[in-house]
Order: C-alpha cells, then structure tokens, then sequence
C-alpha cells in the first residue's frame, strides 16, 4: 500500500510538454525501419556480442535527412532524445547526450519508455535499488547509498514486500541467456538514471514544482469570467497610452545596462554557486563586506534606488552625505521605510518620534519638502497608518536622485570605493575539484550570528548619529572664528 | 480448563499454520509477477512474438488465482482475529500479510496498466507490423521463466477451478478488489514494522558469484607492450567505483 496525500498528485505527467511524447514514440519506431531506419551494428564484449549497436554519428545523419535540418540541430534533437530515455548511451553511461562521434547507443525498450500516465513510483525505485544491492554485494554509489537508506526508512511498512520483489527479480534475470541479461540490466539502469538522475546528470524529466490545474483539461469560460474580462478590457482601452517606441527604448536602455550583471547572460565573477558549489561570490558580496567588489560598485551608478536598496551602497552614500552635512533627507526616507515594513504596534510610536525629528518646525533634522506635501502629511499624522508619509518619501526621493545622486557619483568618496574595489578573477575548477567542492559544501554562516552582528551594528549607528544638532554645529563654527 | 486450553492451542496452531501458508503464497506471488514483469520489458523490442504474449497471458492467468485465493485467505485470517481473542503478534503478524499483500497487488497493477497499453501500441497482427518492433540488443524471448512460472505450487490452485478473465477484465476487476479489500479491513499500515535491517539482502544472497554489470561490459583491449589491459566498454569506471 502506498500512503498519498489527499491532493492529487499533478507533477510531471501534466506538464504540457510532456505532450511531445507521442510524436517522439512514432519517430523512434520509424527508426527501426530494416530498409529506412538508422543502421546498427554490432557491440563485442568480453563474455557476449550485443547486436543493434548504434553510432551517435549515424542517428544524427538519419535525423538531419528525416527531419531536414541542420547538424547542430540534429545533435540537439538527439540529445532530447537521450535525455528523455528512448536512447541510452553504452559508454559513459551518466552523461546523457549524443555525441557526433562513432560512439554507441542502444534504443530502450517500449516498457521504459517515459508515458504521460505512469509515473514511476518511490517503490519500484526501492526495489531496483535492493535489486542492485544484491547484485552488487553492497557495493552501490554514493547518491544510491542515500536513496536507499532514506526509502528504508519511509517505506518501512512495505519493505519486506520490496526486498521480496528484488529477490525475486533477480533471480529471474538470472534465467535468461547472458547477452539478455546484460541488456535488460543495461535498460534498467538507464532508465533509473533517466528518473532519478545522479548529481550532474541532466535528463529531461526533472521538471520542477508541480502544477496545480491540469493544463490537458479543457476548461470551460463562464459567463462572469466574461464578464469581468470585458471590464478589465475596457479600463485597459481608458487608460493613458505611452508610444512603443518610447517604452522600447527604455527597455533597451535597461538591458544595455543590465546585460553584464545578469548571471544567466554573462558569467559570474568569480563563479557562480550555483554551479561550482564555491561559495566566494556570497562571501564577496556580503551585506557588511569592507571592499565591495567592482560590479557592485558598477551597479550602484545606474539608478539611486539600485544605491540604496543595495546597503553596503547607502552605508557609501551616508558617508558621503555626512561630509555634506546633508544627512536629513536620507535619515527621513529611512525612517519612512521602517514605518512601512515595522510591526503595527510601533506604528504610532515611530510616527511621532519622525514627526519631532523631522517635520515639527524647529526640528532638528527638518527637511525640505514643500508646503502642500507638509500639510498632507501633518494632517495625516493626527490617524497615523503605514502609508501616511508615502508623499513625503517620494519627495524626499526626488530631490535625493535630483540633486545629491549626480554629486554623489562625481565625488571623491565615490571615486576612491571605485579604485578601492576589487575584481576577483574568475575561477576554473577541473572535475576533480568540483567534486571536492561539493563535498565540502558547509551551511553558511548562522542567522542568529547575522542578527546579532547587526543588531550590533545598530546600536552603534543610533549611539554615533544623535541628532546632529544645526545650532551646536553653527556656535562650533563661530567659536572658531 | 485443560480441554479450554487445548482448543485455544488448537486454534493458534491452525492460526499459524494459515499464516504460514499465506507467506508461501505470498513468495510464489512475487514469483510470478517479478517473471510477467521480465515477459512485460520485452514488449514491442525485438524479442516481442505471439509466443511470448501467450505466456505472458499464462503468467497473468496463475497470478490472479493466486491473488484471488490469498485474498479469500487472508481477509478470513482477518476477520478471525476480529472475533476471537488473539495475542498481539498474532494480529501484527496477520497485519503485516496484509500490507505485504496489498503492495504486491498494487505492483503488479501497475505493471497490467503498462503492459495494457503496450499491446495496444503494438499489436502483432500482421506480418508488417514486425518491423515497427524496436531493435532493442534482445534476441530471443524469456525461454527459461515458462519453466520457473510452472515451478510455483500452491495448495489451491489445483482445488478451485475458476474462470480466467482476459486483460481489461483483469485491470478492472483488481481496481475493484483493491478499493474494496482497502475499506472492508481497517489496518493501519503505516504500524507495519519490516523484519529486515537495511542492506540485510546482500547477506541472504551471497552465495553465488554473479558478475555485476560493469565486469560484464568489459572489453579486452591488447595494448602494445606488456600482455593485455581490460578496458571497460562502459565509462571509465572511474565513477563507477567511486564511494
């Protein structure tokens, strides 16, 4: 028995295209064609000669004539075919891609081929694995290891059944010739591998997160989804209309900019984690890092609001901002912003302190917005909620990207952390490391440690910037003189 | 008292004696299945014939006798310990039979369905139709399993004679018996407790010397100087061993 939950299970045999089945299955039967189909040979073995060997270069040219097309494409279309487990590689069994060279592949029989309707289970994969465990007297790899002992555990209820099963298998392999038997355990293989793939492996059925409609399901437009589809169209028509040209010339204009710091587009300086499991990248480009790296700093001049939602760029910009004595603004959109994303019962207290420190006239850190935002926001403070002072912020914010942003990258400070950051070159693991740097993947730095550091961080900031008092710093000033 | 006790013994004995009969049947149902499903990989490759659909039918004939008759068994052994008074081990005992039952039923569902949809998408009925086969390295069909299939014996399959339902049948009517068996018996399965440790399996079989698969795709490749290397035809091997 197996234990489902109660939700219908809709992972890989619903996504759409998995409907490109059907027409792979009528393909490689016309492979098989004894006048028309690919030509195979034959594949000697120490114990055995296996027929119906294939070279990948030969299935590539059947493929580029049948379908017409080029030999990069005929290659690509027949690593999909490799990758979904209708032909498995002979050599090098893990790496599921056809190669354009002389060598083999067998096609893989019907009862494995990859269906919309059977998907195959935790259970059947149990008992290839015990089935492999006998056969190998233990000796399975690692992920296979890891498998096993986590089904041991979860299938625990059915286990003897499975280990039943297995032995049974077995034992009927054992009853066939030995060219069979090495080609029906070669089938099995490359099917689990195909299914479960080990690490590094990529077969086509590893298709993510599961849907939770049926997209083969025709479905049926009622007449309130009508209805309320004319609705959105008419609003939509109503609305203020802006020039394709001019929403595509932004559009270009971002990506321009954009492109080199997209990780999908350009690598990834040093590596990227995701692929190397080298976690330098992270460490680089930590919140609290001294020197920042030069893509960072790169990214900062692209707008104010990539500066200050990067926070190592508004730590760079207060510093800037100190030595102008300009600081108000920025303090003011800060506190704006923990009024937005706080918690709801300090909401009044936080209102009242922004007031007397920001707006009260007299206050010690007053901004400068004009009169009739000053008026909303007062009047909107009497009933504080989380968006009273979204007027003033984005006042503040303007005058911000306006004014001090261009001064800001033409300054020294910006300069220096310009010259100061550094570029780290790019890393070139060879296997062998990469398989040693997935094994040494740790788990990072705890997050109660990171809270603690800014917890730290915090109260020194809040120690250090009292509220720099206008009229302390002027009688400073004329005292000197 | 002493006559009570006998009868109380009498009845655990036959208990038992059951119980054990359900774990033989049991065995020679993993049996049958593992061997449809070795006749089942052969579908539509280059080994598929008429022969070979025809003891796949065979197969499938016995193993439903055998699931039927198990069934009638087990759920018997069931209801007995519903009624009478029975020690603890008795009933885990009779539990774990079930679940063990009802996972192998549903095994072999899975592999009818599949099997089912084979047939239809090649179908041997005219001579042509050999040639959409796929050439799959398998020369001849499963010769030895007719011989392992006609091996199993169970008491009851000699005694109750009962009509043989064709495929679709067969589908539809394990469907219902599975749901129905499901909801008549309440067990908790996730209670079952499995009587082997982890990686127990290689121990019971390690009698005979069995190649694994890399050791059978190797090839022997004459090198130039000093006698031969053996090469595997398979990967380098490299990944293979490691771990």
């Amino acid at each position: 028995m197996t234990i489902r939950t109660a939700r219908p299970n809709r992972g890989q045999r619903f996504r759409p295209r998995t409907h490109c089945l059907k027409k792979l299955d009528a393909i490689v039967v016309e492979m098989q064609d004894p006048k028309n189909g690919v030509k195979g040979s034959e594949q000697k073995l120490n114990v055995t000669t296996i027929p119906h060997a294939i070279a990948g270069a030969n299935i590539i040219a059947w493929i580029s004539n049948k379908m017409k097309t080029t030999t990069e494409e005929a290659q690509v279309f027949g690593t999909m075919l490799v990758a979904y487990g209708y032909i498995y590689p002979l050599q090098n069994h893990r790496k599921l891609v056809m190669c354009n060279d002389s060598s083999l592949y067998r096609f893989q029989t019907p009862y494995f081929w990859p269906t919309q309707q059977w998907v195959p289970e935790d259970s059947d994969y149990a008992i290839y694995l015990a089935k492999r465990n006998i056969r190998k007297k233990g000796m399975l790899e690692p992920y296979e290891q890891v498998d096993y002992n986590h089904l041991h555990e979860w299938l625990n209820h059915k286990w003897d059944f499975i280990v039943m099963q297995a032995t049974e298998q077995y034992k009927a392999g054992r009853d066939r010739n030995k060219a069979d038997r090495v080609v029906f355990d070669c089938q099995e293989r490359a099917f689990w591998i195909v299914n479960r793939p080990p690490r590094r492996t990529h077969s086509a059925l590893d298709v993510g997160p599961e849907r939770l409609i049926n997209p083969n399901v025709e479905e049926k437009i009622t007449f309130d989804q009508y209805r309320r589809v004319n609705i959105f169209y008419q609003q939509a028509i109503m609305r203020s209309k802006v020039k394709s040209s001019v929403s595509l010339g932004a559009l270009v204009k971002y990506i321009t900019s954009y492109k080199n710091h997209d990780a999908f587009l350009a690598p990834c300086l040093p590596s990227n984690p995701w692929e190397t499991d080298h976690d330098a990248y992270w460490t680089l480009n930590m919140r609290r890092v001294d020197v920042p790296t030069k893509m960072r700093v790169e990214r900062w001049s692209f707008s104010l609001f990539e500066l200050l939602t990067d926070l190592r760029g508004r730590d760079d910009f207060k510093v800037f901002l100190k030595k102008e004595f300009s600081g108000e603004n920025l303090a003011f959109w800060e506190a704006a912003e923990e009024l937005k994303w706080g918690t709801a019962s300090s909401m009044s207290a936080k209102a009242e302190t922004i007031f007397k420190t920001f707006l009260a006239p007299g206050a010690p850190r007053w901004i400068n917005i004009d009169g009739r935002t000053m008026g909303l926001t007062v009047k909107g403070l009497e009933h504080p909620h989380r968006y009273v002072l979204e007027a003033a912020q984005t006042h503040v914010f303007m005058l911000m990207k306006k004014d001090t942003f261009f001064r800001y990258l033409k300054s020294p400070t910006y300069k220096e952390i310009q010259k100061k950051a550094l570029s780290p070159e790019a890393h070139n693991f060879s296997p062998a490391q990469l398989e040693e740097n997935a094994r040494n993947r740790s788990a990072g730095i705890h997050p109660i440690i990171l809270w603690q550091q800014e917890e730290e961080e915090k109260a020194k900031a809040a120690a250090a910037s009292a509220p720099v008092d206008v009229k302390a710093v002027m009688s400073k000033i004329d005292r000197k003189k | 008292m002493s006559r009570w006790r006998r009868s109380v013994d009498e009845l655990t004995a036959g208990r038992r004696r059951q119980q054990a009969e359900c774990e033989r049947a049991q065995n020679a149902l993993s049996r049958v299945t593992s061997c449809f499903q070795q006749l089942a990989a052969s579908l539509g490759s280059s080994a598929d014939s008429s022969f070979l659909r025809e003891e796949m039918d065979e197969t499938r004939v016995l193993a439903h006798r055998i699931c039927s008759g198990l069934s009638r068994r087990l759920l018997r052994l069931l209801s007995a310990c519903d009624s009478a008074p029975v020690a603890v081990d008795d009933r885990h005992a009779s539990e774990r039979l079930w679940v063990l039952f009802l996972s192998a039923v549903e095994y072999f569902l899975s592999d009818l369905r599949r099997a089912k949809e084979l047939i239809g998408q090649f179908p041997l009925t005219q001579r042509s139709s050999r040639r959409s086969l796929v050439n799959t390295g398998c020369t001849d069909g499963p010769v030895g399993l007719a011989a392992r299939v006609a091996l199993v014996q169970i008491p009851w399959l000699v005694l109750e004679e009962e009509p043989s339902p064709d495929l679709t049948n067969h589908i539809a009517g394990l469907e219902a018996q599975l749901g129905e068996l499901q909801q008549r018996v309440p067990v908790a399965f996730w209670s079952v407790e499995s009587t082997q440790p982890a990686w127990a399996e290689v121990l019971n079989n390690a009698e005979d010397p069995e190649e694994s698969l890399e050791d059978l795709m190797e090839v022997e490749v004459a090198s130039s100087g000093d006698g031969s290397t053996k090469l595997p035809a398979c990967c380098r091997g490299t990944c293979c061993w490691v771990g």
